[in-house]
């Protein structure tokens, strides 16, 4: 590997393989027997080659923010890092893609078509440092994905080295490619169908307004309630999401974002789109908020206090680390109708535990973030987040909704597939993952119930003191 | 077929919904009558009919409305038709999630017209939606005008279910409009075109109804002037939920004169939508417009509808249809080039396109010489190659598919769609022979 990748292209030190035992969810942890460093698909495809002849596993890897475990080396082997594959090797304005290595950091591809008016849509909350090719493993959502979708309803096209090393190109740079369609499968696959080493996206034209507008409860169902009103007054928000009283209170001691101390709650609701008729739009939306009681509803005035109402939403998980020593990120999915009915339930069965949780989350979407917070020192207590989160995952799947809107299902929730998906629809899952990874040695261990075999269970991360500080943050 | 099999049919659906012998008649597929029809009433009875006809290895063709059946190579052998009119019920409608669950055989046009009366409605406007089912068009992945801002069925479904070539039942996605639990099954359904399973159940995505819906046509002098017309919407501010270019033989179809013009689909609050109208107008005068017509109510309805019937088979005259996708930059100069293909045969070429996404209906009428409509759809498969885009005849007469291959030769990753149908239908019975490389 060292001949094929240079010097520097391949970690060995225990030392240096700490750095990449976990992902953003400190829970799991997996050291690598080496992590690699390719610069070009072709030295991906001689990797996985290598591994593959040799029966070694081997998982891609990007920023490593992701939130279920999905990257880490669970059986030991080669952790593979996209981070030197970043470029943005084509923008074609004319026909509105781009085409990107996994390794370039989501928000960059923004900036580089930025200046010619364009964006790329799916926004996760960790855009300043994931990348595209982790996005494509998680199917990644953000909190625009309301109007605008997910990271597969923006992938046109992929070049993918697949577990037996071969390089080849699913869909392209033009729609409706014939046969199965390869590229949705692979699209939110996590790691398991091969590695994309090529990315052909999407980039839109930016929206010519955009209007946000801050609405402030005094009971977190009246908020609950707004966000149907909203929706079913035949508005479509570019982006709808809640924050609760404790998330309040700690992005207040941190950032000072102007929400309002002793709400229950507030609502964020952005609309974009079309200058003319903005106004009337938000009026409605406005109204709908009243409606339901809001007490205080407000616009941002300039570009200023909307970036500061959105830096409380984005900063909220950091947030946390001022209030809690830890805490764990859930992401359950419910029919927004049910939010009061899951709200509740998520908050008792938190405090049957004896735990506190913090809730910010895509409302529209009905996409749930409650965040258990903890402390890892004192013992059981790790127990006892894990079991509450198993619990409200449960809810979530009793009302029909899912166990996971945008983190994926990685090592975490693995054994909570059963949730919701029948023996039958396994099976056929695994039928299909055999069809591109026959050998399991691409990612093992991933989405399906069963082994966890060389992963470490805790003891927890405790958050660094830049992070306490507020100057840096987990998504 | 074996002989007991109608009567095993007949006991697991019962004897009103079998039809065997003559009255197969309307289910022929390229020239084949099936040996049977079947019209199960639950997708228990559409698992026990697939067990039965696995049992006798007798190859089964889902069929929804029967309207995208012309789309395929032809099938070795018809076996059994299993139809699912039955399964036409909704089953789950909350307007406040945006989302509604129905069995697969729903026209769409039933499906719309009760959405409609809880003001919203699925923003998939497939063409011939008085027939056309929910399962069909999911599994054909037909889409229409309005795919340009909508998407097509990859973004509009959230959860689908199937019953699989052994009678198990398989669901993927869910009812949540975000949703990354598990393999994305759905997208491995949607233009799957049965090859897979028996779509029963589709959970969807909808929209609220818009205040104001307008068509603007706009005509120019020649296709060149729509088609940079098209490049102008695309990078201005103009929020289009469709834009077809159409070329001057579709027009003159369409009873809307020659030259070349651009149809600009505008929805929205009437502010948006009159807004849209004054800035089209705005951009394209310099651009050569000859004039613009701002259509509204049952004419907008008449003029769509003519659109997506350009190539519907059967039509009056038309030899073949073919799509091409290509990129959206080059559509205005490969439309006609495809065109003077056509006259050089001796035929005429009626084309449009979607223009945001770079997808081209070819239509070849004026005559059927199979020599001449055999060498146009070769050329125009070569002319869409040549720019790195690829070609399906969506509907041509079975002595013109002997000669023309209905899909693109396919690349390495045949390999792959083969090692998925292998391993979810081993035994090969779900409309075999018709898709990619003889999937």
């Amino acid at each position: 590997m060292e001949a094929l990748l240079g010097p520097g292209g391949v970690l060995s030190d225990p030392e240096e393989l700490l750095v990449y035992e976990s992902d953003g969810l400190t829970l799991f942890r997996a050291l690598a027997d080496f992590v690699v460093f390719p610069r070009s698909a072709e030295q991906v495809a001689a990797l996985v080659k290598l591994a593959s002849r040799d029966g070694i596993p081997f998982v891609a890897r990007g920023a490593g923010t992701g939130l279920s475990g999905g990257c880490l080396p669970s059986e030991g082997g080669l952790v593979i890092s996209l981070m030197r594959m970043n470029r943005v090797l084509e923008v074609d304005y004319e026909n509105q893609i781009a085409v990107v290595e996994p390794g370039l950091v989501n928000l960059h591809l923004s900036w580089a078509v930025g200046p010619q008016g364009f964006y790329y849509a799916p926004d996760p909350s960790s855009q300043q440092a994931c990348t595209i090719g982790g996005n494509i493993a998680n199917n990644s959502g953000g909190p625009h994905t309301l109007k605008y979708g997910v990271t597969t309803n923006h992938v046109l096209g992929l070049e993918v080295v697949l577990p037996d090393g071969e390089l080849t190109w699913i869909g392209g740079k033009t729609r409706d490619a014939q046969g199965y369609d390869l590229v949705g499968l692979f699209v939110g696959s996590e790691g398991t169908f091969g590695i994309a080493t090529k990315i052909v996206v999407r980039i839109l034209k930016k929206p010519q307004a955009v209007k946000t507008v801050l609405a402030v409860f005094d009971q977190v169902d009246q908020a609950s309630e707004a966000v149907s009103t909203v929706i079913a007054r035949g508005l479509v928000p570019a982006a709808m999401e809640m924050i609760d009283q404790l998330t309040i209170e700690a992005v207040e001691d941190a950032f000072g974002c102007g929400y309002p101390r002793d709400a229950a709650a507030a609502l964020l609701i952005e609309l974009d789109g079309l200058a003319a008729g903005m106004e009337a739009q938000a009026e409605r939306v406005v109204q709908a908020c009243r409606d339901c009681g809001a007490r205080d509803v407000r616009a941002a005035r300039d570009e200023a206090e909307r970036q500061l109402l959105w830096k409380g939403r984005k900063s909220a998980f950091g947030a946390y680390g001022r209030i809690s020593p830890a805490y764990m990120v859930m992401d359950g999915v419910i029919p927004r109708t049910k939010l009061p009915y899951v709200l509740g339930r998520v908050n008792a069965i938190v405090a049957a535990h004896g735990l506190r949780v913090g809730n910010v989350f895509h409302a529209g979407d009905g996409n749930l973030h409650p965040n258990i917070l903890y402390d890892p020192r004192r013992p059981g207590e790790e127990a006892r987040v894990v079991a509450a989160g198993a619990e409200i995952l449960k809810v979530c799947a009793e009302v029909g909704g899912s166990i996971s809107g945008e983190h994926g299902i990685g090592l975490e929730k693995a054994d909570y597939m059963p949730f919701i998906f029948s023996e039958a629809d396994l099976a056929c899952m695994r039928r299909v993952k055999d069809a591109f990874n026959p050998t399991g040695l691409c990612n093992p261990g991933k989405i399906f119930p069963s082994n966890k075999a060389c992963v470490e269970v805790g003891p927890a991360y405790r958050p660094h003191p830049i992070e306490e500080k507020g100057l840096a943050q987990r998504f | 077929m074996p002989p007991a099999l109608p009567d095993k049919l007949r006991s697991l659906v019962g004897a009103p919904h079998v039809l065997t012998g003559v009255d197969c008649s309307p289910y022929v597929v390229e020239g084949r009558t099936p040996e049977a029809v079947a019209f199960p009433g639950s997708r228990e009875e559409v698992a026990a009919v697939l067990v039965a006809a696995g049992e006798t290895g007798l190859p089964v063709t889902p069929w929804g409305g029967g309207t995208k059946m012309a789309i395929g190579s032809p099938p070795n052998r018809l076996g059994l038709v299993l139809g699912l009119k039955r399964l036409n019920r909704i089953l789950e409608h909350e307007p406040g999630d945006l989302t509604v669950t129905v069995e697969a055989g729903l026209p769409l046009d039933a499906l719309q017209a009760e959405l409609g009366k809880r003001g919203q409605w699925l923003s998939l406007d497939a063409g011939a939606a008085e027939r056309a089912t929910v399962g069909g068009v999911l599994a054909s992945d037909a889409s229409g005008p309005r795919r340009h801002l909508y998407g097509t069925a990859r973004d509009l479904v959230i959860g689908l279910t199937a019953v699989m070539a052994d009678g198990s039942l398989v669901r993927g996605g869910g009812k949540v409009v975000k949703n990354v639990a598990g393999y994305d099954l759905p997208k491995l359904f949607i233009g799957s075109f049965g090859t897979l399973g028996v779509l029963v159940e589709a959970t969807l995505k909808l929209r609220p109804r818009v205040d104001v819906d307008r068509l603007v046509v706009a005509r120019f002098d020649r296709l060149k002037g729509a088609g940079a017309a098209a490049r102008a919407v695309l990078g201005s501010d103009l929020v289009p939920s469709a834009l077809e270019l159409a070329d001057g033989e579709a027009l003159r179809r369409l009873g809307l004169g020659g030259g070349g013009a651009l149809l600009v689909g505008l929805d929205g609050i009437a502010e948006q939508v009159d807004w849209e109208v004054a800035e089209l107008r705005r951009l394209l005068g310099p651009l050569g417009l000859a004039e613009t017509t701002v259509l509204d109510g049952p004419a907008r309805d008449d003029a769509w509808r003519g659109l997506a019937g350009l190539g519907r088979p059967g039509q009056e005259r038309v030899a073949a249809v073919m799509k091409w996708a290509v990129l959206p930059s080059q559509l205005a100069e490969l439309m006609e080039a495809g065109a003077t293909v056509a006259h050089r045969n001796g035929l005429v070429g009626a084309l449009t396109a979607h223009a945001g996404v770079g997808i081209v209906t070819a239509v070849l009428a004026g005559g059927t010489n199979p020599n001449a409509v055999v060498a146009t759809l070769t050329e125009w498969r070569a002319l869409a190659n040549r720019v790195g885009g690829h070609a399906m005849v969506e509907w041509a007469p079975l002595a013109v598919k002997e000669r023309v291959a209905v899909w693109d030769t396919p690349g390495p990753t045949l390999r792959l769609m083969k090692g998925i149908k292998e391993r979810l239908d081993p035994h090969g019975i779900l409309n075999p022979g018709r898709f990619v490389g003889g999937i």
